[in-house]
């Protein structure tokens, strides 16, 4: 039940870091976005045996760091934490692709290991890219970006106040699970205590969104949420840092990058 | 000056399980008077508040803001002129940020850009919380939510302003704070407290309830006494 | 099962993302048509709640050992196949940016596997008809359980679809597709009796919150007419792409083996997308050979260290002259 409880303010933490961002995002949110989309497309279209074009795409994360306020080193830190799962999967390769791919004098090297370098790889740098555009942005930010580029108000709308009420009911339930534990009850519930800690859970969501509901009735909510104007708008320093890093993500994907070291 | 009053004739109200919580309750509140709602838990005094703006329509009987009686048609333009703060501002706080919650109000109204701004700045001024506006509400303090949250209500500049618990769960300084702001209204107000001292300093007049009735009406003091007496 | 980046191709990440956005907009669109009006407020909150439902660990019976649920037969319930599916989906956006649990890419292939299968799949096709209330308990159970391992086992089958389309992982599918089935199975159940055990305790308290006038349900038929209309398109995407990619996984710069002496190894080109990738890159790279060779590794390992040294230094004193400037 400990782990429980530190899991859930581990969680309250993160929430609460994720807010605002940086504010050293050098371009639009909107623009960010597309950036990282185009950077997560072409970089998990290079195929896993390429892992010297791969490993061009690290560029990216390396040089973003720094922009937005970053050490890459811690970056490079906390994205070590999905490699366990995909560790898991990926040490498979080596078993099942064992055709030679190099030799240093008398160790081979198989497909399988470079292939799975690729996949510890593809997963380090797809992290990191999340992990820079979050950190730039924040989360409210990232919100009203992902509106801008047209996703649907219900949506947005939907992850703005899951994300605000997160922290109420997870205190909600750390109170609830504190309460448990000062009458003297250890490790898991059972299967019905569960069901019935989690359906009182939802009695007073449900209780809570009507309280919600009134409070915005009497403001005036109509259906649709107002937005307050964003003072960013799309500009033309966005447009060019997208076509310029747009270009610079295919040069690593399509270039002759890998044939620079050509010897040996 | 005609919109800011408001009139219960014999309203009547039972909620859908069947529960009758009020029974006749009748009542007027005039330009610029601080009225006290008090009564026991259970007494009618949130219900009577939530027909104030028709977020509840009465089963019998008319209430009346400003002349307009409220129906579901005419509720949103009665919620304009009506100002309603809730007891616990997690309830009310529900937009990303400080300056998105007191403009949300303000936006809905159908107003400018420019004068949703005005009215922020304007309203977090008049609740001393200048310089929360990028703020998160998990990010406030307990008093600074209650403030802000009044600022919510405060920036569709009402005539009326109805309150629940304004007080509850508040330390002393954060209470001082709460009360002091609504002190320096000039709306008409109804408050609804378990507070007998704020009803004391704010009020010049109470209201009690009782089972869903009007059990007195007059002079703070002497409802207080009367409150106390019964109970 | 949150899927990574690491394991998908970008044409099945994108295949994914873009049916899912569809969904989505679908899902506004419905919502937005049918729901009552509360359903902003109720959504919002719902989706707070199934998260942190989703961190409540508790006793799987019989095991001793912890499970904790996913929710999207229990957000179907007790919302509606579209709101709950809009509310799962909004858990997943939330825990993959938050919590990077999952990838940015997979968030399609999550969507589609933990919320959709669930909520506008098993719910539909399998809870609503079977669970009118009141119900005994052994009903709200069984039908939880049948619901929940349809909805999970119907994501396995996806997880392992997505896997073996995109070719990075080596594990021989058949091998993958019974392990994810197997698990699945077991996740299943234990979500169906939690599912069910949250089910009767609203039934004992409210029940009226389970005929979710708050989100009123979709005709069966609207729901059942979209979902079929993009199981079909899944279906005919997954077909094209298993049919361009090969069957042995061979990667398309699979031209890489220059040993010292040793003869080229080429791989069995079998897929059309391999062939045509491959001709397309002798013709257009200039030294093929070297696409993955030992030493244009090692060498490009030695730019980003350079890289990351520079850029840390340089950037650090550009901020500082905009702070002094």
């Amino acid at each position: 039940m400990k782990r429980e409880v530190s899991k859930v303010e581990k969680a309250l933490t993160a929430l609460w870091a994720m807010h605002s961002g940086s504010g050293k995002a050098p371009i639009g949110t909107p623009a960010l976005l597309i950036v990282t989309l185009v950077y997560l497309g072409l970089m998990l279209s290079v195929a896993p045996e390429a892992l010297a074009r791969l490993l061009w795409f690290a560029l990216y994360p390396i040089v973003m760091a720094p922009v937005v306020g970053e050490q890459y080193g811690r970056v490079f830190v906390r994205s070590l934490a999905v490699l366990p799962f995909v560790i898991l999967i990926g040490i498979f390769n080596p078993f099942y692709q064992t055709e030679v791919a190099f030799r240093i004098g008398s160790v081979t090297i198989s497909r399988g290991w470079v292939t799975f370098m690729s996949i510890l790889v593809r997963a380090l740098l797809s992290v990191q890219a999340l992990l820079l555009l979050v950190d730039s942005v924040g989360f409210a930010g990232l919100c009203s970006g992902l509106r801008r580029i047209g996703v649907p108000a219900l949506l947005t709308t939907q992850l703005m106040m899951v994300y605000r009420y997160m922290t109420v009911l997870l205190q909600e339930s750390l109170d609830m699970t504190r309460a448990r534990q000062a009458r003297g009850y250890r490790g898991n519930m059972s299967l019905s205590m569960w069901g019935t800690y989690c359906g009182q859970l939802f009695l007073r969501t449900v209780a809570r969104s009507e309280r919600i509901h009134r409070a915005m009735l009497a403001r005036g909510f109509n259906g649709s949420m107002p937005v307050l104007a964003a003072g960013e708008v799309w500009n033309r320093r966005d447009t060019v840092t997208l076509v310029a890093v747009t270009c610079v993500f295919a040069l690593f994907r399509w270039g002759p990058l890998p044939a620079l070291f050509a010897f040996g | 000056m005609s919109h800011h009053f408001i009139e219960f004739d014999d309203v009547f109200f039972s909620y859908p399980g069947g529960h009758e919580a009020l029974r006749g309750v009748s009542f007027r509140i005039t330009h610029g008077e601080k009225v006290a709602l008090l009564g026991l838990n259970g007494s009618g005094k949130s219900t009577i508040l939530l027909h104030t703006n028709g977020l509840l329509l009465p089963t019998r009987g008319t209430v009346n803001v400003g002349g307009i009686p409220v129906t579901r048609r005419t509720a949103p333009d009665v919620r304009r002129s009506v100002g309603m703060v809730f007891q616990n501002p997690d309830d009310q706080l529900f937009m990303p940020t400080v300056e998105e919650d007191v403009a949300f109000g303000p936006l809905n109204m159908g107003l400018e850009s420019a004068e949703v701004h005005r009215r922020v700045a304007d309203a977090l001024h008049r609740v001393g919380a200048e310089g929360l506006e990028k703020r998160a509400p998990f990010q406030l303090s307990g008093g600074q939510k209650k403030a802000v949250a009044l600022a919510t209500v405060l920036s569709m500049e009402p005539d009326i302003m109805v309150m629940d618990e304004p007080t509850a769960e508040l330390d002393l300084r954060a209470r001082r704070r709460v009360a002091d702001i609504i002190g320096s209204f000039g709306h008409s107000c109804l408050i609804a407290t378990h507070d007998m001292a704020l009803a004391r300093e704010l009020c010049t007049r109470a209201i009690l309830v009782a089972d869903g009735r009007i059990a007195a009406d007059g002079p703070t003091a002497e409802v207080i006494d009367l409150f106390e007496a019964g109970v | 099962m949150h899927m990574s980046d690491a394991l998908l191709s970008a044409p099945v990440a994108v295949a994914a993302d873009v049916v899912a956005a569809g969904l989505l907009v679908v899902a506004s669109l419905r919502i937005r048509k049918n729901a009552s009006e509360n359903a902003v407020a109720l959504m919002g909150v719902m989706g707070a709640f199934i998260f942190a439902a989703q961190m409540v660990n508790f006793s799987v019976p019989g095991t001793g050992s912890s499970g904790h649920i996913v929710g999207g037969v229990l957000s179907a319930a007790l919302l509606g196949p579209w709101a709950g599916f809009l509310t799962l989906t909004s858990v997943l956006i939330i825990q993959c940016l938050i919590f990077a649990d999952g990838g940015l890419m997979a968030l399609g292939c999550n969507v589609l596997n933990m919320a959709a299968m669930t909520a506008l799949v098993a719910y539909p096709l399998v809870m609503r008809p079977l669970l009118r209330y009141p119900a005994a308990p052994w009903r709200v159970m069984t039908v939880s359980v049948l619901a929940c391992v349809v909805g999970l086992e119907l994501g396995a089958c996806l997880v392992t679809a997505e896997t073996v389309a995109s070719h990075i992982t080596a594990l021989p599918p058949g091998r993958f597709f019974l392990l994810m089935t197997g698990i699945h199975l077991a996740i299943g159940i234990v979500e169906g009796l939690a599912t069910g055990a949250v089910l009767l305790f609203v039934q004992r308290s409210r029940p009226e919150l389970l005929q979710p006038d708050a989100v009123r349900h979709d005709s069966r038929r609207s729901v059942r007419g979209v979902v079929i209309g993009f199981a079909v398109a899944a279906v005919v995407i997954a077909c094209g792409l298993a049919f361009l990619a090969s069957d042995e996984p061979d990667g398309l710069e699979w031209s890489i083996a220059r040993t010292a002496g040793s003869p080229e190894i080429e791989a069995e080109h079998t897929g059309m997308l391999s062939q045509a990738a491959e001709a397309a890159q002798q013709s257009t790279a200039l030294m093929p050979d070297y696409e993955g060779s030992l030493a244009g590794i090692a060498g490009t390992v030695m730019v980003l260290i350079l890289v990351w040294a520079l850029s840390s230094v340089l950037v650090r004193s550009c901020h500082r002259h905009k702070n002094e400037a």
